[in-house]
């Protein structure tokens, strides 16, 4: 009779191992690394693209390839979370093979990190593939590039920012047993939160909200100020833009690093002024950028932490009824 | 003999609806012990709780002298399970699905090289091993699901409905594989709608119905159990007076009928005893042509259980 005491990490790796296959095989994940590739090369192609529609000419951008976040901005790393993470569970239930996996001796916690950590390592092999193909096109197309030694912070970044949305798409595919809602259900978040939140809270002067949800987060401005532009001499917001949320992560570190002493300025729109002087940009409050830093890796730490703790604990009361 | 499953007042409820209802059950080591029950009787629930799957509401279960509690691989590690229709990854390779699945039953690369290629030819998949599961038939996969009940060396093997969806050959395959794993010293529950088989292969049957269980024991112990005397139906050349008395003159029967030229012989005992009818009859001047005994087949005895069910209820 075999010993009861099979070493957790054989198990564990036995799980990673069946997940891994079964994304590496999906097709629909391999269409997934299809597009991702095709936004990186979009990234890297941008400017000859408006260069050849008429626009300026190219030049050199040293900074490029730092500043490029693996090639894939927050829509990107939502649509590869939804690829990587939206069958995980959901799709055990669905075809039944839960059934037989969980009769195996592998208790549901290994189970669920297991999977967990190979959606982390399918995610951490891409995205490699993903900045050597950046660090070389870069390259290539904009000339030599700086602080090349950062990017590893640009992928670690990337990695952060994916897993949360990750750990959304992982809750509500364990909460409903179904990858389409797993799927749809992270889409109306991300929606919801980058798309209507953002522009509700701009317009309401709230945007210090979207800082503690996961997605884009708060705009600001570094190293800049308010000046006028343009014919009406309304003025406008000047200098490096800075998102505050969990997808900038990998950026805001690597200006951190660069700019230590960078102060972020938040606007709002002051739609209701009828002087030059007070129709447009209204500034709100002002932080220092380690702030911005801290405060985001923070919350998708929380948020990261929270779902995954939610997930597992639904995973591991679940009962198999399939 | 100690109990390879024991279960006390299990119960199991969907909302309203009681699947499995203070049900105890019993079954012996080394014994193939079928279960049975109409559809919707709970017989999948409960093996379900018996392979960790869904949490019993009430009640006490042992498996193989463990109590089971939720989430405690370490009983799991004995018990093979094959679940009804199994649905397995297709993305994988048969022999990948059990190289995973050994791994996690702590096989060692060796014992995997082993018993891998020898359990995929025992179920008649040797050559289909590296094709991925997705590319099987329903009967590939039903053999590749019993393949992986049987490869952590397991003293209980859990079988659902093990023959659905295998052509005759494969039926046939299946019996001989569970009567050949229980030699070996390894416990076989077996949940079937096919009572030919439960009664070809089982040692011991479990008849429940609603959750609730009818009768347990040997099949003859269940016969017992059931009122109703044993009937011996005898075609008989020609039946004559001689033949009835002849008959009726034996110990064992009650009432001698006859039916055309059969001769319906009602027994008090449930003992076989149709080379001494035979004999009565060839005494009293008739040849018999064919003689078959009603009320000890798994049927009939299945049927009877459900009928008594049936009547007490209404």
């Amino acid at each position: 009779m075999r010993a009861s005491h099979t070493r957790w990490t054989v198990k564990f790796l036995a799980v990673i191992k069946y997940e891994i296959l079964w994304n590496i095989r999906k097709k629909k994940f391999l269409g997934m690394l299809v597009v991702a590739f095709a936004l990186a090369t979009l990234s890297l192609a941008g400017d000859h693209i408006v260069s050849a529609l008429g626009g300026p000419p190219v030049e050199p951008k040293p900074d490029f390839v730092v500043s490029s976040s693996v090639g894939l901005g927050g829509f990107g790393f939502f649509l590869f979370a939804i690829a990587t993470a939206m069958n995980t569970i959901s799709a055990e239930f669905e075809s039944g093979t839960i059934v037989p996996l969980l009769a195996k001796p592998v208790s549901r916690t290994t189970v669920f990190f297991g999977k967990l950590f190979a959606a982390f390592l399918t995610l951490l092999a891409t995205y490699c593939f993903l900045t050597v193909y950046m660090a070389i096109g870069g390259f290539v197309v904009y000339g030599p590039q700086n602080n090349l030694h950062l990017v590893p912070l640009s992928l670690l970044g990337a990695l952060f920012s994916t897993l949360i949305w990750i750990s959304i798409v992982l809750l509500l595919g364990t909460l409903s047993r179904s990858s389409l809602i797993a799927a749809l259900g992270a889409l109306g978040i991300w929606f919801g939160t980058t798309i209507i939140g953002t522009i509700v809270a701009t317009l309401a002067g709230q945007g210090w909200i979207l800082t503690y949800i996961p997605g884009t987060g708060n705009s600001g401005y570094a190293n800049g100020g308010l000046l006028p532009s343009g014919p009406t001499g309304i003025s406008v917001p000047t200098g490096t833009g800075v998102s505050t949320g969990t997808d900038s992560i990998g950026p805001n570190l690597i200006n951190f690093i660069l700019h230590p002493s960078w102060e972020v300025t938040y606007y709002k729109i002051n739609l209701g002024g009828t002087t030059p002087g007070q129709v447009g940009w209204e500034p709100l409050y002002s932080e220092p950028f380690s702030n911005v830093v801290l405060t985001s890796i923070t919350v998708a730490l929380i948020y990261f932490i929270f779902f995954v703790g939610i997930s597992l604990y639904v995973f591991r009361r679940a009962q198999v009824t399939e | 003999m100690g109990a390879a499953i024991e279960t006390l007042g299990l119960t199991k409820r969907y909302g309203s609806l009681t699947a499995v209802d203070k049900l105890d059950l019993r079954v012996e080591e080394n014994t193939i012990h079928g279960f049975l029950g109409p559809n919707g009787a709970g017989k999948t629930t409960t093996i379900k709780i018996l392979a960790g799957l869904l949490k019993p509401d009430r009640g006490k279960v042992t498996v193989l002298g463990q109590e089971l509690g939720w989430d405690k691989p370490g009983v799991r590690l004995r018990i093979g399970y094959m679940p009804e229709l199994p649905k397995l990854p297709k993305h994988l390779k048969g022999t990948e699905l059990l190289d995973i699945y050994g791994r996690m039953c702590g096989m060692t690369k060796e014992e995997r090289k082993k018993q891998i290629p020898e359990l995929l030819g025992m179920v008649g998949l040797g050559e289909r091993g590296n094709d991925l599961i997705g590319t099987y038939s329903k009967g590939m996969q039903q053999r590749l699901g019993m393949a992986q009940a049987l490869l952590n060396e397991p003293k209980l093997v859990i079988l659902d409905e093990p023959s659905l969806g295998l052509d005759p050959v494969g039926m046939v395959e299946v019996r001989e594989m569970m009567k050949g794993i229980s030699k070996e010293g390894v416990t076989v529950f077996l949940s079937s709608h096919l009572l030919h088989e439960v009664q070809e292969v089982c040692t011991h049957v479990t008849i429940i119905n609603k959750g609730v269980a009818l009768a347990s024991g040997t099949l003859k112990e269940i016969s017992a159990k059931v009122s109703g005397p044993t009937i011996i139906e005898a075609e008989v050349d020609k039946i004559s007076r001689s033949v009835v008395e002849k008959v009726k003159e034996l110990p064992f029967v009650i009432h001698v009928s006859e039916d055309g030229k059969k001769l319906l012989v009602e027994l008090k005992t449930r003992d076989d005893v149709r080379s001494q009818v035979s004999q009565a009859i060839t005494a009293g001047g008739g040849i018999v042509i064919s003689m078959n005994v009603k009320g000890e087949s798994l049927e009939d005895v299945f049927m009877d259980l459900l009928d008594k069910r049936k009547e007490g209820k209404s």
